[in-house]
Protein backbone atom coordinates (compact mmCIF):
# COMPACT_ATOMS: atom_id res chain seq x y z
CA UNK A 1 0.00 0.00 0.00
CA UNK A 2 2.88 2.39 0.75
CA UNK A 3 6.05 2.17 -1.30
CA UNK A 4 9.15 4.30 -0.97
CA UNK A 5 11.77 3.65 -3.65
CA UNK A 6 15.18 5.17 -3.05
CA UNK A 7 13.64 8.36 -1.64
CA UNK A 8 15.74 11.29 -0.42
CA UNK A 9 14.59 14.51 1.20
CA UNK A 10 17.11 17.23 1.85
CA UNK A 11 16.39 20.43 3.81
CA UNK A 12 19.12 22.91 2.86
CA UNK A 13 22.19 21.16 4.31
CA UNK A 14 20.37 18.44 6.28
CA UNK A 15 19.51 15.08 4.78
CA UNK A 16 16.29 14.07 6.53
CA UNK A 17 15.62 11.00 4.39
CA UNK A 18 18.56 9.30 2.76
CA UNK A 19 17.88 6.98 -0.23
CA UNK A 20 15.20 5.20 1.79
CA UNK A 21 13.41 2.17 0.42
CA UNK A 22 10.44 0.87 2.34
CA UNK A 23 7.47 -1.26 1.43
CA UNK A 24 4.38 -1.59 3.61
CA UNK A 25 2.26 -3.88 1.47
CA UNK A 26 -0.45 -4.99 3.87
CA UNK A 27 -2.99 -3.64 6.28
CA UNK A 28 -1.90 -3.63 9.90
CA UNK A 29 -0.73 -1.39 12.71
CA UNK A 30 2.90 -0.39 12.20
CA UNK A 31 5.02 1.49 14.69
CA UNK A 32 7.55 3.93 13.31
CA UNK A 33 10.36 4.36 15.77
CA UNK A 34 13.36 6.61 15.67
CA UNK A 35 15.26 9.20 17.64
CA UNK A 36 14.35 12.87 17.39
CA UNK A 37 15.36 14.05 13.93
CA UNK A 38 15.57 10.51 12.56
CA UNK A 39 13.14 11.42 9.78
CA UNK A 40 9.82 10.03 11.09
CA UNK A 41 7.71 13.14 10.47
CA UNK A 42 9.39 13.76 7.12
CA UNK A 43 8.59 10.18 6.08
CA UNK A 44 4.91 10.67 6.96
CA UNK A 45 4.73 14.05 5.25
CA UNK A 46 6.21 12.55 2.09
CA UNK A 47 3.66 9.71 2.10
CA UNK A 48 0.82 12.22 2.54
CA UNK A 49 2.06 14.50 -0.25
CA UNK A 50 2.63 17.36 2.16
CA UNK A 51 6.22 17.82 0.99
CA UNK A 52 8.11 16.82 -2.12
CA UNK A 53 10.99 14.36 -2.25
CA UNK A 54 14.25 15.48 -3.83
CA UNK A 55 14.68 12.11 -5.49
CA UNK A 56 13.05 8.71 -5.66
CA UNK A 57 9.45 7.66 -6.00
CA UNK A 58 6.57 7.29 -3.54
CA UNK A 59 3.35 5.44 -4.25
CA UNK A 60 0.31 4.88 -2.06
CA UNK A 61 -2.32 2.34 -3.04
CA UNK A 62 -0.67 2.14 -6.48
CA UNK A 63 -0.92 5.89 -7.06
CA UNK A 64 2.19 8.04 -7.42
CA UNK A 65 2.38 10.66 -4.67
CA UNK A 66 3.56 14.24 -5.06
CA UNK A 67 2.64 17.60 -3.54
CA UNK A 68 0.47 18.28 -6.56
CA UNK A 69 -1.19 14.89 -6.21
CA UNK A 70 -2.07 14.30 -2.56
CA UNK A 71 -3.41 10.78 -2.16
CA UNK A 72 -7.09 10.65 -1.22
CA UNK A 73 -6.44 7.37 0.56
CA UNK A 74 -4.07 8.90 3.14
CA UNK A 75 -4.99 10.90 6.20
CA UNK A 76 -2.14 12.58 8.03
CA UNK A 77 -2.25 15.53 10.40
CA UNK A 78 0.98 16.71 11.92
CA UNK A 79 1.03 16.70 15.70
CA UNK A 80 0.99 20.21 17.16
CA UNK A 81 0.07 21.71 13.80
CA UNK A 82 -1.72 25.06 13.56
CA UNK A 83 -5.50 24.85 13.54
CA UNK A 84 -8.32 27.33 13.09
CA UNK A 85 -9.20 28.86 16.44
CA UNK A 86 -12.69 27.37 16.47
CA UNK A 87 -14.50 25.27 19.04
CA UNK A 88 -13.26 21.69 19.13
CA UNK A 89 -16.73 20.50 18.05
CA UNK A 90 -16.65 22.86 15.06
CA UNK A 91 -13.18 21.63 14.09
CA UNK A 92 -14.39 18.03 14.18
CA UNK A 93 -17.40 18.98 12.02
CA UNK A 94 -15.16 20.87 9.58
CA UNK A 95 -12.75 17.92 9.31
CA UNK A 96 -15.69 15.56 8.76
CA UNK A 97 -16.99 17.73 5.91
CA UNK A 98 -13.54 18.32 4.39
CA UNK A 99 -12.48 14.69 4.52
CA UNK A 100 -15.81 13.31 3.40
CA UNK A 101 -15.32 9.75 4.60
CA UNK A 102 -15.25 10.41 8.35
CA UNK A 103 -16.63 8.33 11.20
CA UNK A 104 -18.48 10.87 13.36
CA UNK A 105 -19.65 8.15 15.72
CA UNK A 106 -16.09 7.04 16.44
CA UNK A 107 -15.02 10.69 16.88
CA UNK A 108 -17.84 11.19 19.40
CA UNK A 109 -16.78 8.03 21.24
CA UNK A 110 -13.18 9.26 21.45
CA UNK A 111 -14.32 12.67 22.67
CA UNK A 112 -16.40 10.98 25.37
CA UNK A 113 -13.68 8.60 26.54
CA UNK A 114 -10.99 11.28 26.60
CA UNK A 115 -13.39 13.77 28.23
CA UNK A 116 -12.45 16.42 25.70
CA UNK A 117 -14.32 19.68 26.27
CA UNK A 118 -15.57 20.36 22.76
CA UNK A 119 -17.00 23.76 23.74
CA UNK A 120 -13.51 25.15 24.20
CA UNK A 121 -11.79 26.93 21.34
CA UNK A 122 -8.58 25.38 20.04
CA UNK A 123 -6.27 27.97 21.63
CA UNK A 124 -7.93 27.40 25.01
CA UNK A 125 -7.10 23.68 25.01
CA UNK A 126 -4.10 22.36 26.93
CA UNK A 127 -1.17 20.84 25.04
CA UNK A 128 -2.39 17.30 25.69
CA UNK A 129 -5.93 18.19 24.62
CA UNK A 130 -4.63 19.73 21.38
CA UNK A 131 -2.76 16.52 20.62
CA UNK A 132 -5.90 14.56 21.46
CA UNK A 133 -7.99 16.61 19.06
CA UNK A 134 -5.45 16.09 16.27
CA UNK A 135 -5.46 12.36 17.03
CA UNK A 136 -9.27 12.25 16.87
CA UNK A 137 -9.31 14.16 13.56
CA UNK A 138 -6.86 11.67 12.07
CA UNK A 139 -8.07 8.39 13.53
CA UNK A 140 -11.78 9.00 12.88
CA UNK A 141 -11.07 9.21 9.17
CA UNK A 142 -12.08 6.22 7.09
CA UNK A 143 -9.06 6.63 4.79
CA UNK A 144 -7.21 3.44 3.79
CA UNK A 145 -3.96 4.75 5.25
CA UNK A 146 -3.78 6.55 8.59
CA UNK A 147 -0.54 8.22 9.65
CA UNK A 148 -0.42 9.19 13.34
CA UNK A 149 2.49 11.40 14.31
CA UNK A 150 3.19 11.29 18.05
CA UNK A 151 -0.52 10.75 18.81
CA UNK A 152 -0.03 10.51 22.59
CA UNK A 153 2.30 13.47 23.10
CA UNK A 154 1.30 15.16 26.36
CA UNK A 155 -1.09 12.34 27.37
CA UNK A 156 -1.02 10.95 30.90
CA UNK A 157 -0.63 7.18 31.46
CA UNK A 158 -4.39 6.54 31.60
CA UNK A 159 -5.05 8.48 28.42
CA UNK A 160 -2.24 6.62 26.66
CA UNK A 161 -3.77 3.33 27.70
CA UNK A 162 -7.19 4.45 26.45
CA UNK A 163 -5.64 5.55 23.18
CA UNK A 164 -4.07 2.12 22.67
CA UNK A 165 -7.43 0.45 23.30
CA UNK A 166 -9.19 2.83 20.89
CA UNK A 167 -6.51 2.30 18.26
CA UNK A 168 -7.10 -1.43 18.40
CA UNK A 169 -10.89 -0.99 18.36
CA UNK A 170 -10.62 1.35 15.40
CA UNK A 171 -8.48 -1.17 13.52
CA UNK A 172 -10.80 -4.07 14.33
CA UNK A 173 -13.80 -2.05 13.14
CA UNK A 174 -12.06 -0.89 9.93
CA UNK A 175 -8.89 -2.85 9.15
CA UNK A 176 -6.47 -0.62 7.23
CA UNK A 177 -2.86 0.48 7.27
CA UNK A 178 -2.09 2.53 10.37
CA UNK A 179 1.40 3.89 11.00
CA UNK A 180 2.02 5.28 14.48
CA UNK A 181 5.12 7.27 15.25
CA UNK A 182 5.94 7.30 18.95
CA UNK A 183 8.76 7.15 21.46
CA UNK A 184 6.74 5.10 23.95
CA UNK A 185 7.40 1.78 22.28
CA UNK A 186 6.76 -0.59 25.17
CA UNK A 187 3.30 0.90 25.79
CA UNK A 188 2.14 0.54 22.23
CA UNK A 189 3.80 -2.85 21.72
CA UNK A 190 0.64 -4.72 22.73
CA UNK A 191 -1.36 -3.31 19.82
CA UNK A 192 1.16 -3.09 16.97
CA UNK A 193 2.01 -5.83 14.52
CA UNK A 194 5.22 -4.56 12.96
CA UNK A 195 8.02 -2.25 13.94
CA UNK A 196 9.98 0.01 11.61
CA UNK A 197 13.09 1.60 13.07
CA UNK A 198 14.67 4.48 11.20
CA UNK A 199 17.83 6.37 11.96
CA UNK A 200 19.50 9.20 10.04
CA UNK A 201 16.83 8.95 7.36
CA UNK A 202 17.36 5.25 6.68
CA UNK A 203 15.47 2.12 7.68
CA UNK A 204 17.53 0.19 10.21
CA UNK A 205 15.12 -2.66 10.60
CA UNK A 206 11.57 -3.67 9.80
CA UNK A 207 10.17 -6.73 11.48
CA UNK A 208 7.10 -8.21 13.12
CA UNK A 209 6.77 -7.90 16.87
CA UNK A 210 6.81 -11.70 17.24
CA UNK A 211 10.01 -11.93 15.23
CA UNK A 212 11.70 -9.29 17.38
CA UNK A 213 10.51 -11.03 20.54
CA UNK A 214 12.07 -14.23 19.25
CA UNK A 215 15.35 -12.81 17.97
CA UNK A 216 16.10 -10.08 20.50
CA UNK A 217 17.55 -11.34 23.79
CA UNK A 218 20.28 -10.71 26.32
CA UNK A 219 23.08 -13.06 27.29
CA UNK A 220 24.37 -12.42 30.82
CA UNK A 221 27.30 -13.96 32.55
CA UNK A 222 31.06 -14.00 32.64
CA UNK A 223 32.63 -11.91 29.90
CA UNK A 224 35.22 -14.57 29.21
CA UNK A 225 32.45 -17.09 28.40
CA UNK A 226 30.18 -14.74 26.45
CA UNK A 227 32.84 -13.00 24.35
CA UNK A 228 33.65 -16.09 22.23
CA UNK A 229 29.94 -16.67 21.55
CA UNK A 230 29.50 -13.27 19.94
CA UNK A 231 31.58 -14.06 16.87
CA UNK A 232 28.73 -15.75 15.07
CA UNK A 233 25.93 -13.56 16.42
CA UNK A 234 24.61 -10.11 15.60
CA UNK A 235 25.45 -8.30 18.83
CA UNK A 236 23.66 -4.94 18.90
CA UNK A 237 25.13 -3.80 22.22
CA UNK A 238 26.87 -4.90 25.35
CA UNK A 239 27.41 -3.73 28.89
CA UNK A 240 30.35 -4.82 31.01
CA UNK A 241 30.93 -4.39 34.73
CA UNK A 242 34.22 -5.92 35.79
CA UNK A 243 34.25 -9.50 34.59
CA UNK A 244 30.46 -9.66 34.09
CA UNK A 245 28.93 -8.91 30.72
CA UNK A 246 25.43 -8.46 29.31
CA UNK A 247 25.38 -8.83 25.53
CA UNK A 248 22.28 -7.80 23.59
CA UNK A 249 21.68 -9.99 20.57
CA UNK A 250 19.41 -9.69 17.56
CA UNK A 251 19.87 -13.03 15.88
CA UNK A 252 18.82 -16.65 16.02
CA UNK A 253 18.33 -18.13 19.50
CA UNK A 254 21.20 -20.18 20.91
CA UNK A 255 21.38 -22.60 23.76
CA UNK A 256 23.58 -20.83 26.28
CA UNK A 257 26.49 -22.70 27.87
CA UNK A 258 26.67 -23.16 31.63
CA UNK A 259 27.10 -19.95 33.59
CA UNK A 260 25.36 -17.85 30.94
CA UNK A 261 21.71 -16.92 31.34
CA UNK A 262 19.40 -15.78 28.56
CA UNK A 263 16.89 -13.00 29.18
CA UNK A 264 14.23 -11.09 27.32
CA UNK A 265 15.23 -7.80 25.70
CA UNK A 266 12.44 -5.23 25.92
CA UNK A 267 11.52 -3.34 22.75
CA UNK A 268 12.77 -0.13 24.36
CA UNK A 269 16.16 -1.72 25.09
CA UNK A 270 16.22 -3.32 21.66
CA UNK A 271 15.69 0.09 20.10
CA UNK A 272 18.24 1.82 22.35
CA UNK A 273 20.89 -0.78 21.58
CA UNK A 274 20.15 -0.85 17.87
CA UNK A 275 20.22 2.92 17.45
CA UNK A 276 22.26 4.12 20.39
CA UNK A 277 25.57 2.44 19.64
CA UNK A 278 27.32 -0.88 19.86
CA UNK A 279 28.80 -0.63 23.30
CA UNK A 280 28.23 1.28 26.48
CA UNK A 281 30.49 -0.67 28.68
CA UNK B 1 -17.88 20.83 -5.45
CA UNK B 2 -19.09 19.86 -1.96
CA UNK B 3 -15.66 19.96 -0.33
CA UNK B 4 -14.82 23.18 -2.18
CA UNK B 5 -17.90 24.80 -0.65
CA UNK B 6 -16.81 23.54 2.77
CA UNK B 7 -13.38 25.09 2.16
CA UNK B 8 -15.04 28.36 1.09
CA UNK B 9 -17.27 28.35 4.18
CA UNK B 10 -14.27 27.73 6.44
CA UNK B 11 -12.37 30.57 4.79
CA UNK B 12 -15.25 33.02 5.23
CA UNK B 13 -15.47 31.99 8.87
CA UNK B 14 -11.77 32.38 9.52
CA UNK B 15 -10.85 35.83 8.27
CA UNK B 16 -11.65 37.58 11.52
CA UNK B 17 -8.81 40.08 11.11
CA UNK B 18 -10.19 41.23 7.73
CA UNK B 19 -13.68 41.68 9.20
CA UNK B 20 -12.23 43.56 12.17
CA UNK B 21 -10.12 45.97 10.10
CA UNK B 22 -13.10 46.76 7.85
CA UNK B 23 -15.50 47.15 10.77
CA UNK B 24 -13.14 49.48 12.64
CA UNK B 25 -12.57 51.63 9.52
CA UNK B 26 -16.27 51.84 8.65
CA UNK B 27 -17.09 52.47 12.32
CA UNK B 28 -14.57 55.32 12.59
CA UNK B 29 -15.93 56.97 9.44
CA UNK B 30 -19.50 56.64 10.72
CA UNK B 31 -18.54 58.19 14.07
CA UNK B 32 -16.89 61.09 12.24
CA UNK B 33 -19.98 61.68 10.10
CA UNK B 34 -22.29 61.45 13.11
CA UNK B 35 -20.15 64.06 14.89
CA UNK B 36 -20.38 66.32 11.84
CA UNK B 37 -24.16 65.85 11.73
CA UNK B 38 -24.50 66.72 15.43
CA UNK B 39 -22.30 69.80 15.03
CA UNK B 40 -24.42 70.88 12.08
CA UNK B 41 -27.67 70.20 13.92
CA UNK B 42 -26.62 72.42 16.82
CA UNK B 43 -25.24 75.09 14.51
CA UNK B 44 -21.73 74.68 15.88
CA UNK B 45 -20.41 73.95 12.40
CA UNK B 46 -23.40 74.77 10.19
CA UNK B 47 -21.56 74.32 6.86
CA UNK B 48 -20.29 70.83 7.70
CA UNK B 49 -17.13 69.52 6.04
CA UNK B 50 -16.55 71.32 2.76
CA UNK B 51 -14.50 68.62 1.13
CA UNK B 52 -15.71 65.39 -0.45
CA UNK B 53 -15.65 62.04 1.32
CA UNK B 54 -15.04 58.47 0.29
CA UNK B 55 -18.24 56.51 -0.24
CA UNK B 56 -19.20 54.14 2.58
CA UNK B 57 -19.48 51.30 0.09
CA UNK B 58 -15.88 51.70 -0.99
CA UNK B 59 -14.60 51.10 2.54
CA UNK B 60 -15.77 47.51 2.10
CA UNK B 61 -13.03 47.12 -0.52
CA UNK B 62 -10.76 46.70 2.51
CA UNK B 63 -12.57 43.45 3.32
CA UNK B 64 -11.87 42.14 -0.17
CA UNK B 65 -8.20 43.16 -0.05
CA UNK B 66 -7.49 41.75 3.40
CA UNK B 67 -9.40 38.52 2.82
CA UNK B 68 -7.34 38.01 -0.36
CA UNK B 69 -4.21 38.40 1.80
CA UNK B 70 -5.26 36.35 4.82
CA UNK B 71 -6.85 33.39 3.03
CA UNK B 72 -3.73 32.18 1.20
CA UNK B 73 -1.28 33.25 3.90
CA UNK B 74 -3.07 31.98 7.02
CA UNK B 75 -5.81 29.55 6.05
CA UNK B 76 -4.02 27.22 3.63
CA UNK B 77 -1.96 25.32 6.20
CA UNK B 78 -4.83 25.17 8.67
CA UNK B 79 -7.16 23.75 6.03
CA UNK B 80 -4.59 21.08 5.16
CA UNK B 81 -4.18 20.33 8.88
CA UNK B 82 -7.87 19.39 9.00
CA UNK B 83 -7.30 16.81 6.31
CA UNK B 84 -8.28 19.08 3.40
CA UNK B 85 -6.84 18.70 -0.08
CA UNK B 86 -5.06 21.33 -2.15
CA UNK B 87 -7.54 21.04 -5.03
CA UNK B 88 -10.47 21.78 -2.70
CA UNK B 89 -8.67 24.78 -1.25
CA UNK B 90 -7.95 26.07 -4.78
CA UNK B 91 -11.60 25.82 -5.83
CA UNK B 92 -12.86 27.04 -2.44
CA UNK B 93 -10.81 30.24 -2.65
CA UNK B 94 -12.18 30.96 -6.13
CA UNK B 95 -15.70 30.70 -4.66
CA UNK B 96 -14.65 32.99 -1.77
CA UNK B 97 -13.35 35.72 -4.02
CA UNK B 98 -16.38 35.55 -6.32
CA UNK B 99 -18.77 35.78 -3.33
CA UNK B 100 -16.76 38.61 -1.79
CA UNK B 101 -16.56 40.59 -5.06
CA UNK B 102 -20.30 40.15 -5.74
CA UNK B 103 -21.34 41.05 -2.19
CA UNK B 104 -19.11 44.12 -2.00
CA UNK B 105 -20.16 45.30 -5.46
CA UNK B 106 -23.81 44.96 -4.45
CA UNK B 107 -23.31 46.70 -1.09
CA UNK B 108 -21.34 49.47 -2.75
CA UNK B 109 -24.07 50.16 -5.35
CA UNK B 110 -26.86 50.05 -2.77
CA UNK B 111 -24.94 52.48 -0.56
CA UNK B 112 -24.22 54.71 -3.57
CA UNK B 113 -27.96 55.13 -4.08
CA UNK B 114 -28.84 55.46 -0.40
CA UNK B 115 -26.24 56.47 2.20
CA UNK B 116 -24.11 58.44 -0.27
CA UNK B 117 -27.09 60.49 -1.52
CA UNK B 118 -28.09 61.21 2.05
CA UNK B 119 -24.54 62.21 3.05
CA UNK B 120 -24.26 64.54 0.05
CA UNK B 121 -27.53 66.28 0.88
CA UNK B 122 -26.88 66.38 4.62
CA UNK B 123 -23.14 67.00 4.88
CA UNK B 124 -20.79 66.71 1.98
CA UNK B 125 -21.33 69.48 -0.51
CA UNK B 126 -18.21 68.27 -2.24
CA UNK B 127 -19.90 64.94 -2.98
CA UNK B 128 -18.65 61.41 -2.35
CA UNK B 129 -15.76 59.66 -4.02
CA UNK B 130 -17.23 56.43 -5.33
CA UNK B 131 -15.54 54.03 -7.72
CA UNK B 132 -18.75 53.34 -9.67
CA UNK B 133 -19.13 57.07 -10.28
CA UNK B 134 -15.51 58.05 -10.92
CA UNK B 135 -14.86 55.10 -13.22
CA UNK B 136 -18.03 55.97 -15.11
CA UNK B 137 -19.72 52.61 -14.52
CA UNK B 138 -22.90 53.98 -12.96
CA UNK B 139 -23.56 55.79 -16.25
CA UNK B 140 -24.36 52.37 -17.75
CA UNK B 141 -27.11 51.77 -15.18
CA UNK B 142 -26.93 50.10 -11.78
CA UNK B 143 -27.14 46.51 -13.03
CA UNK B 144 -24.32 46.90 -15.55
CA UNK B 145 -22.31 48.90 -13.01
CA UNK B 146 -22.70 46.00 -10.56
CA UNK B 147 -21.20 43.57 -13.05
CA UNK B 148 -18.42 46.00 -14.06
CA UNK B 149 -17.47 46.54 -10.46
CA UNK B 150 -17.78 42.81 -9.68
CA UNK B 151 -15.41 41.88 -12.52
CA UNK B 152 -12.90 44.54 -11.46
CA UNK B 153 -13.02 43.52 -7.79
CA UNK B 154 -12.68 39.85 -8.67
CA UNK B 155 -9.56 40.63 -10.70
CA UNK B 156 -8.18 42.72 -7.84
CA UNK B 157 -8.79 39.94 -5.29
CA UNK B 158 -7.27 37.28 -7.52
CA UNK B 159 -4.13 39.33 -8.19
CA UNK B 160 -3.63 40.01 -4.46
CA UNK B 161 -4.31 36.35 -3.61
CA UNK B 162 -1.79 35.15 -6.19
CA UNK B 163 0.91 37.62 -5.18
CA UNK B 164 0.43 36.69 -1.50
CA UNK B 165 0.56 32.97 -2.27
CA UNK B 166 3.80 33.40 -4.20
CA UNK B 167 5.60 35.43 -1.55
CA UNK B 168 8.59 33.70 -0.01
CA UNK B 169 9.45 32.00 -3.29
CA UNK B 170 11.73 33.34 -5.99
CA UNK B 171 8.85 33.70 -8.45
CA UNK B 172 6.94 35.80 -5.90
CA UNK B 173 9.80 38.24 -5.56
CA UNK B 174 10.25 38.22 -9.34
CA UNK B 175 6.58 39.12 -9.79
CA UNK B 176 6.91 42.01 -7.30
CA UNK B 177 9.96 43.34 -9.13
CA UNK B 178 8.25 43.04 -12.52
CA UNK B 179 5.19 44.97 -11.29
CA UNK B 180 7.31 47.75 -9.78
CA UNK B 181 9.52 47.83 -12.87
CA UNK B 182 6.56 48.04 -15.24
CA UNK B 183 5.08 50.97 -13.33
CA UNK B 184 8.45 52.69 -12.87
CA UNK B 185 9.54 52.24 -16.49
CA UNK B 186 6.27 52.53 -18.40
CA UNK B 187 5.10 55.77 -16.80
CA UNK B 188 8.14 57.99 -17.49
CA UNK B 189 8.82 56.70 -21.02
CA UNK B 190 6.30 58.30 -23.40
CA UNK B 191 6.64 55.49 -25.96
CA UNK B 192 5.60 52.87 -23.40
CA UNK B 193 2.92 54.91 -21.69
CA UNK B 194 0.19 53.90 -24.20
CA UNK B 195 0.62 50.27 -23.10
CA UNK B 196 -0.35 51.17 -19.55
CA UNK B 197 -3.15 53.39 -20.81
CA UNK B 198 -4.44 50.50 -22.95
CA UNK B 199 -4.31 48.14 -19.96
CA UNK B 200 -6.22 50.44 -17.61
CA UNK B 201 -8.67 51.24 -20.39
CA UNK B 202 -9.42 47.53 -20.77
CA UNK B 203 -9.65 46.88 -17.03
CA UNK B 204 -11.59 49.99 -16.00
CA UNK B 205 -12.52 52.62 -18.54
CA UNK B 206 -13.50 50.82 -21.72
CA UNK B 207 -16.51 52.42 -23.40
CA UNK B 208 -18.15 49.03 -23.87
CA UNK B 209 -19.02 47.47 -20.53
CA UNK B 210 -19.09 43.97 -22.01
CA UNK B 211 -15.46 44.34 -23.17
CA UNK B 212 -14.31 45.60 -19.77
CA UNK B 213 -16.20 42.81 -17.92
CA UNK B 214 -14.96 40.09 -20.27
CA UNK B 215 -11.36 41.32 -20.12
CA UNK B 216 -11.39 41.44 -16.30
CA UNK B 217 -12.95 37.98 -15.98
CA UNK B 218 -10.58 36.39 -18.50
CA UNK B 219 -7.55 38.00 -16.89
CA UNK B 220 -8.78 36.93 -13.43
CA UNK B 221 -9.10 33.32 -14.65
CA UNK B 222 -5.61 33.43 -16.20
CA UNK B 223 -4.03 34.89 -13.06
CA UNK B 224 -5.91 32.49 -10.78
CA UNK B 225 -4.70 29.53 -12.83
CA UNK B 226 -1.17 30.42 -11.70
CA UNK B 227 -2.20 29.37 -8.19
CA UNK B 228 -2.41 25.73 -9.29
CA UNK B 229 1.37 25.24 -9.59
CA UNK B 230 2.04 27.61 -6.69
CA UNK B 231 -0.11 25.62 -4.24
CA UNK B 232 0.91 22.29 -5.75
CA UNK B 233 4.50 23.04 -4.72
CA UNK B 234 3.73 24.58 -1.36
CA UNK B 235 5.03 22.48 1.53
CA UNK B 236 2.66 21.88 4.43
Amino acid sequence: MIEFSNVSKIYKDTTAIDRLTLNLPERGIYCLLGRNGAGKTTLMKLAAGHIAANEGGIAVDGQKVSTGRMPESVNYIESGSAQFNMRASALIDAAAELQGDFDRGFAREMVKRFELNTRKKYKQLSFGMKTMLTTILTLASNAKVILLDEPTLGFDAIMRDQFNTLLLESYQARPRLIVVSTHLIDEIAKVIERLIIIDNGRVLTQAGIGEIDEKAYTLSGSASVIEPLLGGLNCIGKTTAGSVMAAHIYDKRITPPGGVSIGRLSLQDFFINLVGGKSNG
Amino acid sequence: MGKSLVAAKLNLRNIGAAYLITAVTVGCMMVQDIVFLILKMFDINPNGPENATISFGNYFFLLLVFSAIFIPSRNFHKMMNLGGKRADFFKGCAINHAIMAAAISLISIILYHTADKFMISALYGGGTLDVVYWFGWIGNGSVVAFFQQFAFLLLLAVVIHTLTAAQGKWYGWAADIVIVAVIAVFIPIPALRPVLIWFFNMVIFHQYAAVQISFCLLLACAVYALNRPIFARKAI
